[in-house]
Order: C-alpha cells, then sequence, then structure tokens
C-alpha cells in the first residue's frame, strides 16, 4: 500500500492508503476527521470542500495521493483549542448554520476566499460559495457571516 | 407582552459544534466491530421477482450474511398503510426502483459493495403504469391487485354552496390546466446509521429521522418484538424536508442488527436518496374560477390528480391538506372539488416541506393572478377583497379561527415592494429600466397559508418533560427539557430552550436540551407540519408551570428536594376539534392552527434565450410570536430558495418509472448565484390565542407563494403563463415563441 505523507492541519502525517482511495475518505475513515462531510459524492455540492496548499478542492472526487508532499487543512484545522476562528465564530453570531451539514464545506471555502482576498465585495464572496450548496438557508445569513467575518479580521488586523 | 428570552438572537444550541464539524451526523458514528451494508434494489419499476440466488454473494470472503425475505418476521410496513414489503421475495412484486430485494451484509463496505453485485435476481417484468391519468383508466394494469380494482385510493369530494348558480353569476371565468413537478428533497445529508443490540437487549438504531418514535411503531411489529424492544436515537440530522417522515434506512438497520447481532452501519449514496427514495407529488389539475367584474369570487371548480408513485406513504393526507387549501386564503362561496390518488410505478411521493399545500399555493395563486389579469384590477387588491379575516368561511364550510393574519402579511409584503394603497385602491410601483434592450422586467405577488399540526380529526399531541435542578436556596440551577421533538436544522432545540427559559424564569444558557433517544425522552410527535413551535411549545409551557407549581410547593414544605421533574402532555384537540371530510359533501373543520406567507418577487426574463433571474424578492411570515428572528429570517429564506428551485430549476424526470435525473449535476438546486442579490424578510405577529405566547408554525409556509410569485411575475415580463413548471429557459422560450 502506499504511504501518502502530507501536512494535516499543520502536523506531518503519515498514512497508509489503497491506490484507488479519495482524500474525504482517508480524512474520515483512516484519520477520523469527520468534519469532511460527503453528500454527492461527485464533487457537485462543495459539502466536502478542504484546501490543499491553500486552494480549495472537492475531497470526495480528489484522489488521496494527489495531496502527497503537500499541506492539507480541513474544518478542524481552523479553531485554535476552544477559540473559533472569525469565520466560524461569524457563522454563530448571525445564525448562519441551520442543519449545518454543508456548513463545514461553507467554511472552507470562505477562508480560502478570505485568505485570497481579504476585503471581497458581496458578489466576490458569492462567486467564493457558488460551489457550495446549502438546501437549509438560502445562503443570506452565509454571505452576512463572511461579510462579519472579514470586517472583524481587518479590524483585528491579524492574518486569519 | 413583553417577554426577556423569546425575541432574542441567542446563539443556536448546535452551531459552535456545526461550524467547528465536530457534531456528529449518522454517518459520522462508528462502532467496534461494525459491520457494512448495502442494499440490492429492484431492477425494474414493475416486475415479479421470480428467483433471488444468493449463494455467489454469500461464498464471497467477508460477507456475514444475505438478508432476504425469509429473514424478516413480518415483512410489511408503512408510515400509514402497511402496503410496502421490507425485502421483496421470490413471487412477490417489485413497484418501483425504490423496492428492496436483499441486504448484504459484510466486513468492510468494499466488501459489501462487490458481494452487491453477485446476487442475482430473475424477473419477469410486467407492464409499466407511469402517467396517473392513464393509470386511473378501468383498463390500467393494476399497481396493488391486491388492493381493489382501480389504481385510485382515495377520492376526496367537495361540494359547497351552488357552483353552477356560481359561475352563471360570473363576468369572468378562468379555466387553467396545471402540471406541476415532481421534486427530489435533497436533504444534504444521504440517509444513514448504524443498528445494534444495546446493553439492555433492545434493537437500536442511530439515524435520521422525523419522528423517532413512530419509526419504533413500524419497526417492533416488522421483527414482531414489543415496542419497548426497540430504541432510536436521532442526532444531528442533515435536514429532512418532509424527506425523513417515512423511513429509508432505520427499519433495515433494525433488521441487519436484529439478524447478525453485530453493530452494523448503512450509508446511502447520493445515487441511492435520487433514485430509491420519495418525492414531492406532482398534481395534474383542471381549474375554473368565477368572478364579478368588481373581483368578488363566486366559484371555483377543480380536479386535482394526484400521483402517488408506488405506495401510499403520506399521500392520503398530503392531499386532504393540500385539497383543503385549494381555493387559497380566499373566501369562496361556492366550489366543486375532486381530488384523488393514484398509484403508478413512478417514484413514490411523499410528505415534502408544504405537505400538498405548496402544489395548492402554485395552482390558486395562478388563478388569482390570472383573475387580476382578465379584470385588469391590481393583483394585491383582488386578493384583499376575497381575502380571509377572523370567522371567515374557508372552503370546507368552517370557520376560520382568531388569529387571521394575511391581511396584515399580504399588506406589509406589498407596501415594501413599493405598492401604495389609497382608500382601498392598490397601485403597483414602477419597475424602473430593465438591464438591457432584451431584457423585459416583471413583479408580482402571491399568498400562501397552511395548517399547523396534524388535522382531519387527528389525535395530535405532544409530551415534554422538564427536570429542574435546584441549589440550596430553592432558585433554578440548571434545567434540562426532555422531547422527542427532532432538530432537523430548523432550530428545534434552541426555541424549545427560549420558551423554558422565558417560562421559568432563568437565562437560555441555564437550559440544556436532552438529545432524542426514544429510551430517554417523551414522545412529542413528529417534526412535520410546522408544528413543534406551536404543540411542543405548548406543552412545554405548561410543564414549566407545573414545575415551578411543584418548586413552589417544595420550598413552601420546606422539604429540602432539590431535584423537580414534570411532564405534560398537550392534545391539539384541547383548543380545537378537528374532523375528517365528509365523505359527501367535504364539509368539516379540518384544522386547529394556522400560518401565513405573502411574497413578491421582481424578476427580468431574456426575451432571446428564455431565461429568468430573480432581481429582488420580498417575503413576509405572520409567525404569531417571533421566538428567535434570525431563525425565522433563516426559515424565510430557505423557504423562498427552496421556492426558487421549484419554480425555476427543479425536475424530477422519469421515463417509463425509470429517472433521468440520477446525480445534483442534472437534478439542479439553486447556488447563491441564482438567488436575487436583493433579500428582504419581514416578519408579522398576529397573536394565535392558541399558540404559546401567541406563536403559530413558519417551517412550511415561507415557500408556499414563492413559484406562483415567481411564475406570475415571468407573465408580468414577458406575457406568458407556464402553467406547468418549472419555468426554465427552454419552456419560457418555447411559450413565447407560441405567443409571436
Amino acid at each position: 500500500m502506499p504511504t501518502l505523507e502530507m501536512i494535516l492541519n499543520g502536523k506531518e502525517v503519515s498514512v497508509e492508503v489503497e491506490p484507488g482511495d479519495l482524500l474525504a475518505h482517508v480524512l474520515r475513515e483512516k484519520l477520523g476527521l469527520i468534519g469532511t462531510k460527503i453528500s454527492c459524492g461527485e464533487g457537485e455540492c462543495g459539502s466536502c470542500t478542504v484546501l490543499v496548499d491553500g486552494f480549495t478542492v472537492t475531497s470526495c472526487i480528489y484522489p488521496a495521493m494527489k495531496a502527497h508532499g503537500r499541506e492539507v487543512t480541513t474544518i478542524e484545522g481552523l479553531a485554535k483549542g476552544s477559540q473559533l476562528h472569525p469565520i466560524q465564530q461569524a457563522f454563530v453570531d448571525v445564525t448562519a448554520p441551520q442543519c449545518g451539514y454543508c456548513i463545514p464545506g461553507m467554511v472552507m471555502s470562505a477562508k480560502a476566499l478570505l485568505d485570497e482576498n481579504p476585503h471581497p465585495t458581496q458578489e466576490e464572496i458569492r462567486m467564493g460559495i457558488s460551489g457550495n450548496i446549502c438546501r437549509c438557508t438560502g445562503y443570506y445569513q452565509i454571505v452576512e457571516a463572511i461579510e462579519l467575518a472579514a470586517q472583524r479580521m481587518a479590524e483585528e488586523g491579524g492574518a486569519p | 407582552m413583553s417577554t426577556r428570552v423569546l425575541g432574542q438572537n441567542v446563539p443556536k444550541k448546535d452551531a459552535a459544534t456545526k461550524v467547528r464539524g465536530s457534531r456528529r451526523f449518522p454517518q459520522d458514528f462508528d462502532m467496534k466491530g461494525q459491520l457494512h451494508a448495502k442494499v440490492i434494489w429492484s431492477e425494474h419499476p414493475h416486475a415479479h421477482v421470480v428467483k433471488i440466488d444468493t449463494s455467489r454473494a454469500e461464498a464471497l470472503p467477508g460477507v456475514v450474511k444475505v438478508i432476504t425475505a425469509e429473514d424478516v418476521s413480518v415483512n410489511e410496513y408503512g408510515i400509514i398503510i402497511q402496503d410496502q414489503h421490507v425485502l421483496a421475495g421470490e413471487g412477490d412484486r417489485v413497484r418501483w426502483l425504490g423496492d428492496r430485494i436483499a441486504i448484504v451484509v459484510a466486513e468492510s463496505e468494499k466488501v459489501a459493495r462487490e458481494a452487491r453485485r453477485l446476487v442475482e435476481v430473475e424477473y419477469d417484468p410486467l407492464p409499466v403504469v407511469s402517467d396517473p391519468r392513464e393509470a386511473m383508466k378501468p383498463e390500467a394494469p393494476l399497481v396493488h391487485e391486491e388492493r381493489g380494482d382501480s389504481n385510485v385510493f382515495r377520492h376526496i369530494k367537495i361540494q359547497k354552496g351552488d357552483w353552477e348558480k356560481g359561475f352563471a353569476e360570473a363576468d369572468v371565468v378562468v379555466e387553467s390546466y396545471y402540471v406541476t413537478p415532481y421534486v427530489e428533497h435533497v436533504y444534504m445529508q444521504p440517509d444513514a446509521g448504524i443498528g445494534y443490540i444495546d446493553d439492555e437487549g433492545r434493537v437500536t438504531v442511530i439515524s435520521s429521522a422525523q419522528w423517532p418514535d413512530h419509526d419504533q411503531r413500524q419497526i417492533a411489529p416488522m421483527l414482531d418484538l414489543p415496542q419497548d424492544q426497540t430504541r432510536e436515537i436521532v442526532p444531528a440530522i442533515g435536514g429532512a424536508f418532509g424527506g425523513r417522515e417515512d423511513m429509508h434506512v432505520q427499519h433495515l438497520l433494525a433488521l441487519c442488527a436484529y439478524c447478525v447481532r453485530r453493530p452494523v452501519k448503512m450509508v446511502f449514496d447520493r445515487n441511492e436518496v435520487m433514485i430509491r427514495t420519495g418525492k414531492r407529488h406532482p398534481w395534474y389539475v383542471k381549474y375554473r374560477t368565477g368572478a364579478r367584474k368588481d373581483g368578488t369570487l363566486t366559484a371555483v371548480e377543480m380536479e386535482i390528480i394526484s400521483d402517488s408513485g408506488a405506495y401510499a406513504s403520506t399521500t392520503v393526507p398530503v392531499l386532504e391538506a393540500g385539497t383543503s387549501f385549494a381555493a387559497g386564503p380566499y373566501v369562496v362561496p361556492n366550489a366543486k372539488v375532486d381530488s384523488y390518488a393514484v398509484y403508478t410505478n413512478n417514484a413514490v411521493t411523499m410528505a415534502m416541506r408544504g405537505f400538498g399545500t405548496t402544489q395548492s399555493a402554485f395552482i390558486y395563486e395562478m388563478q388569482m393572478s390570472k383573475l387580476a389579469d382578465a379584470l385588469d384590477m391590481d393583483p394585491v387588491e383582488l386578493r384583499m377583497k376575497n381575502l380571509f379575516q377572523d370567522g371567515s368561511i374557508g372552503l370546507t364550510g368552517h370557520e376560520m379561527p382568531q388569529g387571521v393574519g394575511i391581511g396584515e402579511t399580504l399588506k406589509e409584503v406589498a407596501l415594501a415592494a413599493g405598492w401604495k394603497e389609497e382608500r382601498g385602491r392598490w397601485s403597483k410601483p414602477d419597475l424602473g429600466a430593465a438591464s438591457g434592450p432584451h431584457k423585459r422586467r416583471g413583479m408580482a405577488v402571491a399568498c400562501g397559508l397552511k395548517n399547523v399540526g396534524y388535522s382531519f380529526g387527528s389525535d395530535d399531541k405532544a409530551t415534554v418533560g422538564v427536570q429542574l435542578a435546584l441549589d440550596e436556596s430553592g432558585e433554578i440551577a440548571r434545567v434540562t427539557v426532555l422531547s422527542g421533538a427532532c432538530d432537523v436544522g430548523m432550530g428545534a432545540q434552541t426555541f424549545l430552550a427560549q420558551m423554558a427559559a422565558e417560562a421559568l424564569g432563568v437565562s437560555y444558557d441555564q437550559v440544556r436540551v436532552a438529545m432524542v433517544d426514544t429510551a430517554k425522552v417523551p414522545d412529542s410527535g413528529s417534526c412535520s407540519a410546522s408544528r413543534l413551535v406551536w404543540i411542543s411549545g405548548n406543552a412545554l409551557v405548561r410543564a414549566c408551570q407545573e414545575a415551578l407549581e411543584r418548586r413552589d410547593q417544595i420550598l413552601l414544605a420546606e422539604t429540602g428536594e432539590t431535584f423537580v421533574e414534570t411532564e405534560h402532555e398537550f392534545h391539539g384537540r384541547s383548543v380545537h376539534e378537528t374532523h375528517p371530510y365528509d365523505p359527501e359533501t367535504g364539509m368539516t373543520v379540518p384544522h386547529f392552527a394556522y400560518g401565513y406567507a405573502a411574497q413578491v418577487a421582481l424578476v427580468e426574463v431574456d426575451a432571446e434565450t428564455g431565461e429568468t433571474e430573480i432581481l429582488k424578492f420580498w417575503a413576509a411570515q405572520d409567525v404569531g410570536k417571533s421566538v428567535n428572528p434570525a431563525m425565522i429570517d433563516g426559515q424565510s429564506a430557505g423557504g423562498v430558495h427552496m421556492g426558487v428551485g421549484y419554480a425555476l430549476t427543479e425536475e424530477y424526470i422519469q421515463q417509463e418509472g425509470v429517472p433521468k435525473t440520477r446525480h445534483l449535476a442534472d437534478y439542479y438546486v439553486p447556488t447563491v448565484m441564482d438567488m436575487p442579490l436583493e433579500f428582504t424578510s419581514i416578519t408579522v405577529e398576529v397573536p394565535d390565542p392558541s399558540g404559546p405566547y401567541g406563536a403559530k408554525g413558519i417551517g412550511e409556509m415561507t415557500t408556499l407563494p414563492t413559484a406562483p410569485a415567481v411564475i406570475s411575475a415571468i407573465h408580468d415580463a414577458a406575457g406568458v403563463w407556464i402553467d406547468q413548471f418549472p419555468a426554465t429557459a427552454e419552456r419560457v422560450w418555447w411559450a413565447m415563441q407560441a405567443k409571436k
């Protein structure tokens, strides 16, 4: 079995995978990181979004070995202990999550957007989450949460 | 009424764990020694099962058992009528692609998947009944030969007043034929769970559900066990929308655990959810509406045919609810309605947000939009003229109870969207210039109403428990709410905690809501029918009052007790009796409580492509009493989103019982880019005297007006009525060509 070595949420990780394994399955089943959700299983809905070298990928169709030697960030890598990441806190504060199944993917897409563009317009936020389907919220409170997070992060002046 | 915790945007109880990704949904549970199960599904929409050969699958290393019909103690189930086999055996019939032949249980998911392919099934195909209108004919093949000599299994008749006279008195008659689409719920979390035998020997399932106690009532007889030997635990649910009222995995997991006595995990993939689970009913409707020149409605006549798919599921109550609202929130003195529920070999149809009233909102509001057009009358004014008030007589001859808020709701949304009112005359705003030479702008309004709770004589009830932990001085230190009310995402845990905090005079943070586990919490009834705020709330508030009384007794008697527990069972009929339809006239008191919504859409239609863009949207909802404004705004926007998909993009297409839309790639759920840039949510509070603190249900009402508002706005823009929707670019373009 090939060995996948990657930096996962800031830590070096080494895990044996089978050649056909997809990243979402390896994260969920071999590494216990259940925050990455599988919904459509074909890269259409964005629920399984994680960051590979800072870029969003739909991990349910991303071959695990493609992450070899790269940096992978999942929803579990955002909070610092009991301190939520500003994006996560903003989602809580504006009541963005309903069922919450799409939310980890949404938060990861928002993270990638704000890392690249800390002051996005509303249209840029919409573009940033256009690959993430939510069936509950109608998206408005999610957009509002990302706007709030961007504003708070700018005020704090720190990098996300 | 001044309140402390109600009306506050407290953080949802589950929000922090959901944004962290740490809150577990059913597929996130694993147990030591667990096996994995896969279903062998029917390959034909209608066939006899001739032979099932499991020997090759059983021989595969790692396969523990292949479960077939022979392993099921009582091989029948169904949410209302037991018309489904759990597993179809040799000699049985399969009636749609969601019927099951066997379940493979194996040491790994991979082996289970492989073994699934090795089960050999021989079928003798039967003629496929795919159109309910054809299925009604006497010569049509029967889907259920054992259930009588017709595919029609319910005919609801309403005969009110003198409809012939009503039409004779009409100056204008609007006549239409509507077809509403098959729609998939698309809850984001595919059905999944684990079945196991718990430490007390109970057959236990961890799964998403909307009414776990009712699942148990189906599982226990299937396994021939007493109900207390079964148990269901409901963790986080990834959406439901009515789609989890019927069991999809619960009974199968219970069966697996019962047969192999080890934990068994089953996870559907999206393809299974798309092809093998229930959908929203399509309706085929002939509708006539008569009105005088001044807009007063004189009569309606309609025939509604509802495609039930292969099994009854909740088709009858869905049709009963939808039919009772088929004339909308309008006073109609004369009416004739015939509604039919019909079996076919299409996908099973079942509850979905609105429970039949989504289809009826489309047909009655399209009729009102057409009538306004025919009378050259403002659409708000026409509606206002006929609208329900307290005490109005509804379609089934019943009196509307106090708290009718549709007038206030319509008024607020129309004013917000720019309508002007002067002494009862309404005028539409100027829509501004279109964004291009081939773009056409249009604006339209629509209303919706729906019952709260179970209707037509059901003894709808909820039991809720409250535990108070007291400190030494007798003050309440901590509160636990015990309720089987499932939180599908709308925030049941949060609003129950807010109501308990309000009733007990404690802070929101002092209240914990226990996880739903049928072994530990009382039956609060189903998470459906927009009923939880109203009925669980009523039970909870009473349980809290009783707990405070008990606490006061303890303090007075100085017993030193520090724990108080109460439980209250609240019945909907205690505030309002309801009854079944009269078999001949349909006259009845159908519902005990109601909720209301009204919406306005501003759209632009591209005359060259037929494409519709929604520019702005205003959504008003009457909630009676706002418990959590942000959660209401979320329900509003979410309902509109589902309505936008219904109106413009979503259609589950089948040919001869075989679906063509099998993936999210070809079944299009609107993304954020498809939603209007400007969205305004308006909450109206017309108290329902029977609701807790005056509150009404809201979850379904927010989706009712959306499709008729959008599709009527397309007419306002492009001059075409799209009576068979979704109004895809293609449909609108063809309609525009036909008009040229």
